[in-house]
């Protein structure tokens, strides 16, 4: 519809006729509209680097090494407790979360877990070059 | 008209001619500095001559290296705003000044950032998704495309077939001497660029924020300031002062990483924690291997 507003414009600029269907124009809609609607330039986000979580980050890293071996820095993580310090790929970390916490789960999800260690042990040991 | 041309233009000629040679130190009126740009009035200060006359507060106690000699810098106190410099303390060369190794800096950040790292995204597969189990039509003669559930990754609600998967951790470990040599590559960046200082003691003569402020623009110590004391209780005053400061913190020695480091500007130790940490970072140089964890008991160690 701007289109049309468009031509009608530059058809009323070239003869004086066509001015005054410019004055009668209806915008015409066919029900579509701009899925996208945003101001011209959006502002870049306020992020405040000096946060208490951001200044005290990464203290106590070292308490191993600057304290005597007493604690570790794997204590520190905050995580599910069958990840604390431990990496490993999808059934690794899945065989460690039915060892530890798999009396506790729910049975939904306990059947969920034991199908997908199922699946995953047969795919990592039956399929493809690598078993 | 040629003549009011020329001196029309020619004025703006001029000026414009006239500023390729500014006067000395004079600035464009429409410069605009960077927001982090370092305090121009900052300059680096001479390390203590040799015939110095203030006293040698501080000396290495751990043996230095005899191709090597100990690095000296002021000690400061905290008590006045505009005070001299108390003293001269010694700082082991293997501490304070190693070579500078970006790459160990760029592992132990990098390390520091990840090994604490949990993603929580996780994705249901197609087996895990509600319903699914029927299928949907039969298989032939129905003139749509053959599908057996209506939860496989092809269908709108349906599983994610290649998504993250549940929690996932990416913990890992350097190895305990690279994490030593990055806090003392740390170290020695901070002395070397003159982001180092040596104070007394952390007693201030009132629990001010703003006097923490002025002395710290009157020094030209930095944007930000990370305070390190050995001691587990800070003195009353120094404490309330920093609470209210987003930029000037405190820590006790065991909580020195690299990060912080890198995040403040400026890092301000005490005689007591040269101490610790060059006894701390000195003893990784020569021990031995560790045949079973460091914190089980051994015999001469801590």
């Amino acid at each position: 519809m701007s289109a049309l507003r468009g031509l009608l414009r530059a058809g009323g600029s070239l003869c004086q006729s066509a001015g005054t269907l410019l004055h009668t124009a209806r915008t015409i809609s066919t029900g579509t509209f701009c899925q996208i609607r945003m101001h011209s330039i959006p502002q870049p986000k306020e992020v405040d680097r000096w946060t208490e979580k951001r200044t005290m980050y990464g203290v106590y890293d070292n308490i191993g090494i600057l304290g005597d071996f007493k604690a570790h820095p794997r204590d520190l993580i905050a995580a599910p407790c069958w990840l604390k310090g431990f990496r490993g790929n999808e059934l690794q970390r899945l065989i460690r979360k039915k060892k530890m916490v798999g009396d506790r789960m729910m049975t939904l999800e306990k059947h969920n877990l034991e199908k997908r260690i199922r699946f995953l042990y047969k795919r990592f040991n039956r399929v493809g070059k690598h078993r | 008209m040629f003549r009011f041309s020329v001196a029309v233009f020619g004025r703006g000629v001029a000026k414009r001619f006239s500023s390729s040679f500014p006067a000395e130190g004079a600035l464009p009126p429409n410069l605009q500095l960077p927001a982090n740009l370092v305090d121009p009035s900052r300059l680096k200060r001479p390390p203590p001559p040799a015939d110095c006359p203030l006293p040698l507060l501080r000396r290495c106690e751990a043996v230095v290296p005899a191709h090597l000699s100990p690095m000296q810098t002021w000690v400061e106190s905290l008590q006045m705003e505009d005070g001299e410099p108390l003293g001269r303390a010694e700082l082991h060369p293997d501490v304070f000044g190693v070579s500078p190794r970006i790459d160990i800096l760029h592992d132990v950040e990098k390390w520091q950032r990840n090994y604490k790292r949990i993603s929580y995204a996780h994705t249901k597969v197609r087996s895990e998704v509600r319903g699914g189990g029927k299928k949907p039509w039969r298989q032939k003669g129905s003139g749509r495309a053959r599908h057996g559930s209506i939860r496989s990754p092809l269908w709108r609600g349906g599983g994610v077939s290649h998504g993250p998967r549940g929690p996932t951790s990416y913990y890992y470990m350097l190895p305990m001497k690279v994490r030593v040599q990055g806090l003392k590559v740390a170290l020695s960046f901070k002395m070397a660029q003159d982001y180092l200082h040596v104070v007394d003691s952390l007693h201030i003569p009132t629990p001010d924020s703003q006097y923490l402020l002025d002395l710290i623009r009157r020094r030209h110590w930095g944007e930000s300031v990370l305070i390190v004391d050995v001691a587990e209780e800070f003195p009353e005053n120094i404490l309330q002062a920093a609470s209210d400061l987003k930029k000037v913190n405190l820590i006790p020695a065991i909580g020195l990483n690299v990060h912080s480091m890198l995040k403040h500007e400026a890092v301000v130790l005490t005689l007591e924690t040269l101490k610790f940490l060059e006894d701390k970072l000195l003893w990784h140089d020569q021990r031995y291997t560790p045949l079973y964890p460091f914190k089980l008991p051994y015999r001469d160690f801590p």
